[in-house]
């Protein structure tokens, strides 16, 4: 059966002597892999539309539940070729793709994540265009949105996929608190903590927490992305969120699949 | 039984690429029709490769010995480095004939994704050839890919202390084709390194 939809390049693996299994994030199929028959050859007619991040039309061939389906075709809707000029920029980018690889499942349809990421490709695209027009070009990295658009991508898309760490208040009794355990996934309030045996089992790793952090993450929660990038975060504040999250995103997909709720 | 040793090899055959079960199956047969010495020396071929082939201490191409012939010829410009991501590259490079300097094989590409990070390539050891050795120019010749790029700029980047040439392979659309059928990335990349004419 042939089947068409729309996908965002995630990743390619070499397969054979100039094959290629390519990973798409679609909004109709979740993780999509498929097999592209040698795109590898110079003259490939698929030319460089399975490079990471290319926002494509394609269609594939396969039976329902067979394995690996065949690319016949990709058109390309949107390239993001910008993103992959410059190494400090897409190893950054490499970080809402990993996280996306770890969290969606094939067949596991979720638009919303899908526009989440094709938004967050535009405004990196847009902010690398400004940054690259007005400043001096060797600065654009340390200037640029990207380290608030990769935080916002991380707590929307946990919030989505249903795996967002509770920060603005004590998971247990709602009161305030600012320890954040990471076996809890959960800020706990100082009586929370003493009473419960929870902790024992998952060990006590746990960060403090500033106020300006807990205000962040609420705006990103809450907020939407064209109204965060209005926002001016420090970088002080950008890496202290980044390092609750991705400790938090750790020790999730360090659990198996199943088991993670 | 008969059946059994000639269906191993048409198994065994259909494991290289490119060989489908068709083509493993017309090879099986000639091999079985070959006089024995033949046959016998490709096996002993196949065998040599395995045992013998390791990667030249230099540069990391393919040779039987400590150092591999490009290495040793005394005739190539050693000024010139040319870095290339694995060894068949080489073999493709020397057959256009426009290139006499020395290689060197990083054995793979940057992806941080898969978990191949600097340290698992020979960049390291290019770095160290770069500080000995008498070597003005390196030309990166990694993959007009994702990967390769990003290798190529980490490249540049590690050698910017070094203070020597540091060159790209140009983008360009291929040659026999109809721009028509290029897509947008290629001919853009194309256009960025057009020269004078
Ligand atoms: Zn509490
Ligand atoms: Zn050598």
């Amino acid at each position: 059966m042939l089947t068409r939809t729309e996908g965002i390049v995630l990743k390619t693996l070499p397969y054979g002597e100039a094959d290629l299994i390519v990973s798409y994030l679609t909004p109709d199929y979740g993780l999509l892999k498929t097999f592209a028959k040698s795109p590898r050859k110079i003259k490939s007619r698929f030319g460089s539309s399975l490079e990471p991040l290319t926002y494509s039309r394609i269609s594939f061939w396969g039976k329902e539940h067979a394995s690996l389906p065949r690319l016949t075709q990709s058109d390309i809707l949107h390239s993001f070729y910008l993103l992959r000029e410059r190494m400090d920029y897409f190893f950054k980018i490499i970080e809402i793709i990993e996280l996306t690889l770890n969290f969606i499942q094939e067949m596991d349809a979720n638009k919303k994540i899908f526009l989440l990421f094709l938004d967050t490709l535009r405004l990196i695209e847009e902010d690398y265009i400004y940054i690259k027009k007005s400043f001096n070009k060797e600065d654009a990295f340390n200037i640029s949105r990207i380290g608030l658009l990769v935080n916002n991508y991380k707590v929307k898309f946990l919030k989505f996929s249903g795996f967002a760490p509770k920060i603005d208040s004590c998971g247990r009794c709602g009161n305030t608190g600012n320890n954040f355990y990471i076996s809890q996934g959960s800020v706990l309030c100082e009586s929370c903590v003493k009473e419960s045996s929870v902790l024992v089992s998952g060990g006590l790793s746990m960060i403090r927490l500033s106020l300006p952090v807990i205000k962040f993450y609420n705006a990103l929660m809450t907020w939407d992305t064209r109204k965060i990038i209005r926002i001016k975060p420090s970088m002080n504040l950008l890496e202290e969120l980044s390092n609750v999250l991705n400790l938090h995103i750790k020790y999730i997909i360090s659990k198996p699949l199943k088991t993670r709720t | 039984m008969e059946q059994g040793i000639i269906e191993n090899l048409i198994k065994e055959l259909s494991k290289l690429p490119g060989i489908g079960r068709k083509t493993a199956q017309r090879l099986a047969f000639f091999i079985l029709s070959m006089p024995s010495e033949e046959a016998k020396s490709i096996a002993n071929a196949i065998l040599e490769v395995k045992e013998k082939a390791r990667f030249c201490k230099n540069c990391f191409n393919i040779t039987d010995e400590e150092i591999c012939s490009i290495c040793r010829n005394n005739s190539r410009d050693s000024s010139k480095v040319c870095v290339v991501e694995e060894p068949s590259n080489i073999i493709v490079i020397e057959r256009s004939g426009v290139f006499n300097g020395l290689y060197h094989v990083l054995l793979g590409a940057l992806s941080p994704i898969d978990g191949i990070t600097p340290d698992r390539l020979k960049i390291n050891e290019l770095i160290e050839r770069v500080r000995s050795d008498s070597v003005q120019e390196i030309i990166i010749a990694t993959n007009p890919n994702t990967k390769g790029e990003m290798t190529a700029q980490y490249i540049r980047e590690v050698l910017k202390p070094y203070n020597i040439k540091v060159t790209r392979i140009a983008y360009g659309l291929p040659i026999g084709g109809d721009i028509e059928f290029a897509d947008e990335v290629t001919l853009g990349k194309a256009l960025e390194g057009r020269r004078e004419i």
